[in-house]
């Protein structure tokens, strides 16, 4: 590797290292933030992955997280495994259910394929609500851990690894094939890529780190509820992240996931029961006015009039 | 792109950092009940009355003279976020109260389904909490130690009105069992199958259904095709709305129908209108039982300023909101101490008549108290069985809506 | 008796599902826009019947055409300012701002008009006649009558005037279409106005058996998701052929199976026939 990559590795890591001493500095309440400020750039980076990358819109990836907050909690709970057991076991399950359910649903395109997950995902929180080894609609209750700092590492390191993989996609032969089937997915099969194998891979890849995300949320928030877990709106606002920092890039989603968990929060106290309202116009915004993101916004050089102006034009009819 | 990309991120988390950790300072001689409650989303309905009922009865005690604590006076303040009836947003707004605001006491939000994760934060940093808004027996059998409650248990809901079943004239020999997929209500349906078992009522219909739920009629028909002498619904506020009117489409009209949560308050009977009469309903609380207390003297009075201040009719949930409040005067008071684990040491002692009536505390924390039958009639709740004795006169059967004045 | 009675309610429910994704069709297979906001539009219908009815005494049926209009004007602004300025996006952006756009306004009406539940309550709301054993509602009787006679009426409008030639000529090919001299903008406005129009419509409907509340719509789009696909997307007659299935489907699943069922079933059947035949029952052209 060149000397950039590795400066660009050894980068991250010193952030990483960083983050790692935040809590011997900030707040106990900061520390919360960050632990859902990190499961919220998971979310979104796992996303990149099929939807970034591979221009697959996914609708669905809350099933994964659900699905994952389930097998682990179920794990701990009912069958009574130990955490370091049950989280990998969230994930495992969440991959596998993305591979079986990518199987016949990624070879559907564009807005049949975003409702197919749609469903996918409220079908899964049906079938939660209606079984009782899951709880049905009481839910599930953890026992509590009183170690908050155990949530924050696991979720940094997550974190990390999911990154770890984008930034492996964006210079891998694996990542480019996926980009080729997101630019032209025909173009790319005549040459000869596997691309229903790709396109699950990725979903399944996917899957993975959403699940084991879940599977630390349900330990760290000790309850799981099926409306909890398979919300349409957690979707929908990674992939709001994943859009303001930039689809496709490594760093865009996370950069996204924090600019916008910030903001969230900052509405949510200040100024309470406007924040939903605010938030809906951010959403509103930011699609108009900054749909390439964060990242392509840096590299055109900063805000400039000139270059919304653009954007407000570029897609219109 | 990489400095540019690192850099932003350290600004961004300066930045973060610097504004979401400003602490608020707050003046010496308050108490600031901190809570996270319900004002948007789908609790918004029944958030609001515990808004409205903890805002009153902080301004009725630092009133009467605030709280008295080691000589000193001390007014009480209220912290309120919404939860927007999120349960994740919920925790992470009382952790907040509790490391950031630094509260002195918790207040719990409204629901059982919100109120089990949210009781799990005072638990872990030992700060008490009162809820009064949840009473799924799930939030009180972790073995915790801070968490109270002031509502009755779910279980035992709707025990009088079974029991009251079973003395009317003709006695009800048949019933219908149906609640919502959720904490509370399937705490309440296990505890009627007991009361149904107990008097010897036949249970011909027994089923859950989706909170969501919007449309009854194919639960109606079924219903119907098996005829119960009483219909048991425990359930969302909305549904029981959405059940007598389609009942009243499909023609359904059992000698007896009981709802949780919904009749006694006033808007249930506004929206029903006429639909709303020979309706059953439990409450642990009503305006003119003889209950009171300091700062407020009776219940009557209590409702009468409630109703003056902010224009519509208390009930229970109201009521038990206000007893929450008062719990921690009390309590602070009767530990002489603003220490969380003294003032959680009082709370489970504490013994005092108040206008919700006797607040005492089980060992898990819960409260115990027995729920009234009340019966609408003439647009008024009129009760008619409580502590095991017939008090009014019930009108029954209900007769059949073509029947009906 | 019982079976015959499922039967029944699941047709009328499909009646009311049908003219609930009428509109969503319409948007979705002319404009490729999946219209998030669907719910939201109904809720609005939804209010302005309440409002007509409470405020003026109108009744609900009569008052219908003032609902299709208001909803119609909004929908055309909505979509000539704001969603035209996306349209060549790529589908989760469209999705992203309609999401946002329900946000917006499923707030705005909280804010303007509490959380509160309101209902519509004409003198004739819960009455009803019996034949044969079965009872059947009025109200509901007469929305299935309604939702046949709005669909026909589009369909008409779709296929015999130089509108509905616009509309689809637009749909099939935009470049063309405007080099015709069709001004797109326009028709784009107003297909999605017919949309939200119809949308309306439906709330006005909805609100009469249900309560009405700001957050109703976010079910109701889900619902109408799963209607239009099922009956095949685009189609006029197909959201009626969806509403019956999805209708039946829930009637008869929540009787024998149990009443926590039908969502699961409705959203497998979703699932379903996208994988299987995502052009839907009645269909036609790729969906691949």
């Amino acid at each position: 590797m060149s000397i950039k990559r590795w400066a660009r590795l050894l980068g991250g890591l010193a952030v990483v290292l960083f983050l790692g001493a935040a809590p011997g500095i900030v707040s106990a309440f900061m520390v919360q933030f960050l632990i859902n400020l990190f499961m919220m750039a998971i979310l979104a980076e796992s996303w990149n992955i099929i939807g970034g990358f591979t221009g697959y819109a996914s609708f669905g990836n809350v099933a994964f997280f659900g699905i994952g907050a389930y097998t682990t909690g179920v794990l701990l709970t009912r069958v009574g495994f130990p955490f370091a057991l049950a989280l990998p076991a969230g994930g495992a399950v969440a991959m596998l259910f993305a591979a079986a359910v990518g199987f016949p649903i990624l070879r559907l395109k564009g807005h049949y394929f975003a409702i197919a997950t749609l469903g996918t995902a409220e079908m899964m929180r049906e079938v939660v609500y209606n079984l009782e080894f899951t709880g049905a609609g009481t839910g599930l209750v953890m026992p509590i851990l009183r170690t908050p700092l155990t949530f924050f590492y696991l979720m940094l390191a997550i974190l990390a690894a999911v990154t770890l993989v984008n930034w492996w996609l964006s210079q891998s032969r694996f990542g480019y094939g996926l980009v080729a089937i997101r630019e032209d997915e025909d173009a790319a099969a005549v040459m000869g890529i596997n691309t229903p194998l790709y396109k699950t891979v990725a979903f399944a890849l996917s899957g993975a780190f959403a699940g084991l995300a879940g599977g630390v949320y349900a330990y760290w928030i000790t309850f799981i509820d099926p409306d909890a877990v398979f919300k349409v709106i957690i979707t929908v606002q990674l992939i709001i992240m994943a859009v303001f920092g930039g689809t496709g890039t490594v760093l865009g989603p996370l950069l996204g996931a924090l600019v916008l968990s910030a903001v969230s929060e900052l509405l949510a106290t200040q100024l309470a029961t406007l924040a939903e309202l605010f938030y809906g116009l951010i959403i509103i915004l930011v699609v108009l006015f900054m749909p390439k993101g964060l990242s392509d916004l840096i590299r055109q050089g900063g805000l400039s009039l000139r270059y919304f102006a653009r954007n407000l034009r570029e897609y219109r009819i | 792109m990489k400095r540019c990309g690192f850099g932003r991120r350290w600004l961004g988390l300066a930045v973060v950092g610097l504004v979401v950790t400003a602490t608020t300072a707050w003046a010496a001689d308050t108490i600031v009940l901190g809570t996270a409650i319900s004002q948007t989303g789908k609790y918004a309905r029944e958030g609001k009355f515990y808004v409205d009922a903890y805002q009153m009865t902080v301004d009725a005690i630092n009133k009467a003279g605030g709280v008295k604590v080691g000589g000193k006076t001390y007014t009480l303040e209220l912290k309120m976020y919404d939860d927007q009836s999120d349960p994740n947003l919920c925790v992470r707004l009382f952790t907040r109260l509790v490391t950031s605001d630094k509260v002195n006491f918790l207040l719990g939000p409204y629901s059982s389904g919100i109120t089990i994760p949210a009781s799990s934060v005072s638990e872990k940093y030992e700060i008490p909490m009162i809820q009064g808004g949840g009473a799924s027996e799930k939030i009180f059998d972790r073995g915790y130690k801070y968490i109270f409650g002031t509502l009755p248990k779910a279980e035992f809901y709707f025990q009088s009105a079974i029991e009251a079943a079973t003395k009317m004239n003709p006695p009800v020999k048949t019933a219908a069992l149906l609640y919502s997929n959720e904490a509370f209500d399937r705490s309440v349906a296990e505890g009627s199958r007991q009361w149904l078992k107990e008097q010897k009522i036949e249970k011909v219909y027994d089923e859950e259904y989706q909170p969501a739920t919007q449309d009854f009629t194919s639960i109606l028909a079924v219903i119907k095709s098996r005829n119960p002498d009483l219909i048991l619904l425990a359930g969302h506020v909305e549904n029981s709305l959405n059940f007598i009117r389609q009942a009243q489409a499909s023609d359904i009209s059992p000698k007896m129908w009981v709802f949780t949560v919904g009749p006694p308050t006033a808007d249930f009977r506004k929206t029903l209108g006429k639909a709303a009469e020979y309706v059953y309903g439990v409450t642990p609380w009503l305006e003119d039982m003889e209950v009171g207390g300091e700062i407020f003297r009776s219940a009557k009075e209590f409702g009468k300023q409630f109703r003056e201040r902010f224009g519509y009719e208390a009930d229970y949930h109201v009521a038990s909101g206000a007893a929450d409040v008062l719990a921690y005067k009390f309590a602070i008071e009767k530990a002489n101490s603003l220490d969380p684990k003294r003032v959680r040491d009082a709370l489970a002692s504490l013994d005092v008549e108040t206008l919700y009536g006797r607040v005492k505390f089980d060992p898990t924390g819960q409260i115990a108290m027995g729920q009234v039958l009340i019966q609408i009639q003439d647009g008024k709740l009129v009760p008619v069985y409580v502590a095991g004795k017939m008090v009014g006169k019930p009108l029954y059967p209900m007769p059949k809506w073509g029947q009906r004045k | 008796m019982l079976l015959l009675q499922v039967l029944v309610n699941g047709i009328l429910l499909g009646g009311l599902y049908g003219i609930m994704a009428i509109g969503m069709s319409l948007i979705w297979g002319v404009m490729n826009i999946v219209n998030i906001a669907h719910g939201p539009l109904i809720m609005l219908g939804a209010y302005v019947t309440f409002w007509t009815f409470t405020l003026w005494g109108w009744d609900p049926f009569l008052s219908l055409p003032v609902t299709i209009l208001s909803l119609f004007v909004y929908g055309y602004l909505l979509q000539r300012f704001i969603l035209n300025l996306i349209v060549r996006a790529q589908l989760f952006l469209t999705l992203l701002i309609t999401f946002g756009v329900e946000v917006v306004m499923v707030n705005l009406a909280r804010i303007f008009w509490s959380s509160d539940l309101r209902q519509v309550t004409p003198s004739y709301a819960a009455a009803n006649f019996a034949v044969g054993g079965l009872t059947i509602p009025y109200v509901r009787l007469w929305v299935f009558v309604t939702t046949v006679v709005v669909s026909v009426i589009f369909l008409l409008l779709m296929e015999r005037t130089r509108l509905g030639r616009a509309i689809r000529a637009t749909a099939e090919e935009l470049r063309a279409a405007r080099l015709t001299g069709i001004p797109v903008g326009h028709i784009y406005a107003v297909t999605y106005g017919l949309g939200a129009a119809l949308a309306g419509a439906a709330g006005a409907m909805w609100g009469m058996l249900f309560p009405i509340t700001p957050i109703m719509g976010g079910a109701l789009t889900l619902k109408s998701f799963v209607v239009a696909v099922l009956g095949g997307l685009g189609t006029m007659m197909g959201a009626i052929v969806g509403g019956l299935v999805l209708g039946l489907a829930e009637s008869f699943s929540s009787t024998y199976i149990g009443p926590t069922y039908p969502n699961a079933i409705s959203f497998g059947l979703l699932v379903l026939i996208l994988i299987f035949r995502p052009t839907g029952v009645l269909g036609r052209g790729e969906g691949r």
